[in-house]
C-alpha cells in the first residue's frame, strides 16, 4: 500500500516536471518564433530605443524578398542618422559637421532582430516564464520574462506580437527589477511591396560622405605567450579576438569578445606605455560597466553591457605569463 | 634692547641685527611686550584703532552665531565653545584615528611597491623596451591613474564590433560631432 502509494507521487511529480518542461519548451518556441520572424517578416514602423538617459525615436523598413534581407532606420530625434543593413552588413550613416562619416558595423542584433535563432546558449544561463499579455504598438502582445539564472547578466521582458510572433517591446532589467534599457514600436505594420527604391540614404547630399578613419580590425588567433586566460565568468564563451588600433594608442590593442548568446563583452589588452600611468578603476553608466586593472605589464580594459560582477570577472580571468 | 626693539618697530633696523632681535622677542616675554607696546603706541599716533581685548571672543561669538550646520568642524566649535583643545580622553580619539589610518596607508603603499617589484622581476622581451621607465620606477599607489568615466575610444572599440540593439542608433555621449 506504502510502495504504491509512492509510485502514484512519483509519477505525478515526474508529470508535474514533464508538464513544467513542455511548459518552458513552449516558451523558448515563443522566442524561437520571435527571433525568426525578425529576419524573416517584411514590416515598417516607427520604434523608441532608450539607453541611459538618451531617447531617440526610429523609422523603421524592413524587407525579405525571400532570399535577402534588407533594412533602413532613420534616426528621427536629433542627428539625422541613418542605419542600413543587408543581412549581417551594416553601414551606419553618421552625419559630422560638414560631412557625413560611413561606418561600417557587422552585426545581426539590430531591433527587433535581437534575440539569436540558435537560443541553446542562452538556455543556460537564462530562464524563460510567460507572464501576461498587453497591447503594444496597437498590437496584442504576450509577455515573456527571460531571466537571468545568476548576477552575471541582466533579465529582459520581451512583448511578442500574438499574430505575427515578432518581437514588439524589449527591456533590459536589473537585479533589482530596475529597467536600464529600452527599445519598443509604437508604431508597426506589415508590408507586401518587394520594392527597393526606399533602400538608399538621404542625408544631406550636399555633403561630402567619407569612410571612417577608424582602422579595420584583423583576426587574432596566435595565442599570446604573454597572457591566458582562466576562469570565465559562468556562461560567458570567447567569440572572437583581433588585434586594432584604438584611438590614441600607439601599438595595436589585443581585443579579445566574450558573449553569453544575448550580453556581449569586450576585453582589451595592451603593453602598459612607457611614462603613463596604468589605469585602474571601475563604474556603471547606464547598462554598461567597466573594469580597468594592470595584470603583470599588462593593461587590462573590460566593459560590456553586463553587471560589474562580470567585467571583473572578465578581467581578473586575466592570467599575465611571466 | 628696548631702543632696538623701537628702531625695528619704525623699520630701522640694520638687517644684520633683525634675526637676533627676533630670536630674543620670541624668548623673552618682556621684550615680546614691548614689541606689541609700541606697535600700539603706533597705532594710536597714526590714527589707526587698536582692537578690542574682545575682538577674537567677539569674531568667535559671531561665527556661533552664523547658520551652518552641515560642516563638522562647526559642530565640533559649538561643542567646545573656545579654541583651547584640552587634551582630554575624547579628543585623543581622532588623534589615534588618525595614526592608525596613516599606518594603514603605509602599509597599502608598501605592499602594492613590493607587488609590483615582484611583477617587474621579469620582463617579456617584447615589452622590455615599453616597460624600461616602469621597470626603474615601481609603480606606487599615487603612480597610477584612477578614473572612473569609461575611455570613449575603448566605448567606440566594442561598440565597432560587438554592438548593442542601441548602440546602432544611439550614438556613444562621448563621440564628438
Amino acid at each position: 500500500m506504502i510502495i504504491q502509494r509512492f509510485i502514484s507521487i512519483f509519477l505525478l511529480a515526474c508529470a508535474a516536471l514533464s508538464a513544467q518542461a513542455a511548459s518552458d519548451e513552449e516558451t523558448w518556441q515563443l522566442l524561437q518564433k520571435a527571433a525568426v520572424a525578425a529576419h524573416a517578416l517584411s514590416y515598417q514602423g516607427i520604434f523608441i530605443c532608450q539607453s541611459g538617459q538618451q531617447s531617440k525615436s526610429v523609422q523603421i523598413k524592413h524587407l525579405f524578398n525571400g532570399q535577402y534581407e534588407f533594412a533602413r532606420n532613420v534616426v528621427l530625434d536629433g542627428s539625422p542618422r541613418e542605419v542600413l543593413s543587408q543581412g549581417s552588413d551594416v553601414v551606419i550613416y553618421n552625419p559630422k559637421n560638414e560631412k557625413v562619416v560611413i561606418e561600417k558595423r557587422y552585426g545581426n542584433n539590430m531591433f527587433p532582430a535581437i534575440l539569436p535563432t540558435d537560443l541553446d546558449a542562452i538556455k543556460l544561463s537564462y530562464a524563460v516564464r510567460v507572464a501576461e499579455t498587453e497591447r503594444v504598438a496597437d498590437r496584442q502582445a504576450q509577455i515573456v520574462l527571460l531571466e537571468a539564472k545568476d548576477n552575471l547578466r541582466y533579465s529582459y521582458k520581451f512583448w511578442l506580437d500574438t499574430e505575427y510572433g515578432l518581437l514588439l517591446k524589449s527591456v533590459m532589467l536589473n537585479a533589482k527589477n530596475e529597467v536600464i534599457g529600452s527599445i519598443a514600436f509604437n508604431q508597426f505594420g506589415l508590408i507586401s511591396n518587394l520594392d527597393l527604391d526606399w533602400f538608399k540614404p538621404k542625408v544631406d547630399a550636399r555633403k561630402n560622405y567619407v569612410m571612417e578613419d577608424e582602422p579595420a580590425a584583423t583576426t587574432d588567433t596566435n595565442a599570446s605567450p604573454h597572457w591566458k586566460l582562466k576562469d570565465l565568468p559562468a556562461g560567458y564563451v570567447k567569440v572572437d579576438q583581433m588585434k586594432r588600433m584604438v584611438r590614441g594608442k600607439a601599438l595595436p590593442v589585443t581585443h579579445v569578445i566574450f558573449s553569453d548568446g544575448l550580453a556581449s563583452v569586450s576585453l582589451f589588452i595592451e603593453p602598459i606605455e612607457s611614462g603613463v600611468k596604468p589605469r585602474l578603476g571601475h563604474s556603471v553608466v547606464a547598462n554598461t560597466s567597466y573594469y580597468a586593472s594592470v595584470a603583470g605589464y599588462l593593461q587590462i580594459t573590460v566593459l560590456g553591457e553586463v553587471p560589474e560582477a562580470t567585467v571583473a570577472k572578465i578581467a581578473n580571468a586575466v592570467v599575465f605569463i611571466k | 634692547m628696548t631702543e632696538h626693539i623701537s628702531a625695528l618697530a619704525d623699520n630701522e633696523s640694520a638687517l644684520a641685527d633683525v634675526e637676533q632681535l627676533m630670536v630674543t622677542m620670541q624668548t623673552n616675554n618682556h621684550e615680546a611686550e614691548v614689541w606689541a607696546r609700541y606697535h600700539l603706541i603706533g597705532d594710536v599716533m597714526r590714527g589707526t584703532a587698536p582692537l578690542s581685548q574682545k575682538f577674537t571672543q567677539q569674531i568667535m561669538s559671531k561665527i556661533e552665531q552664523e547658520p551652518t550646520v552641515l560642516s563638522p568642524n562647526a559642530a565640533l566649535t559649538r561643542q567646545t565653545s573656545t579654541l583651547q583643545y584640552t587634551a582630554d580622553a575624547q579628543h585623543k580619539m581622532p588623534v589615534a584615528w588618525s595614526i592608525a589610518a596613516s599606518f594603514t596607508v603605509v602599509m597599502l603603499v608598501g605592499w602594492m611597491v613590493l607587488q609590483t617589484q615582484l611583477a617587474h622581476d621579469v620582463v617579456p622581451a617584447e615589452f622590455a623596451q615599453v616597460f624600461t621607465a616602469t621597470k626603474s620606477t615601481p609603480l606606487a599607489l599615487s603612480e597610477q591613474a584612477v578614473t572612473q568615466v569609461i575611455p570613449a575610444a575603448y566605448l567606440m572599440a566594442h561598440q565597432a564590433s560587438a554592438p548593442t540593439a542601441s548602440s546602432y542608433y544611439i550614438q556613444s555621449a562621448s563621440y564628438s560631432e
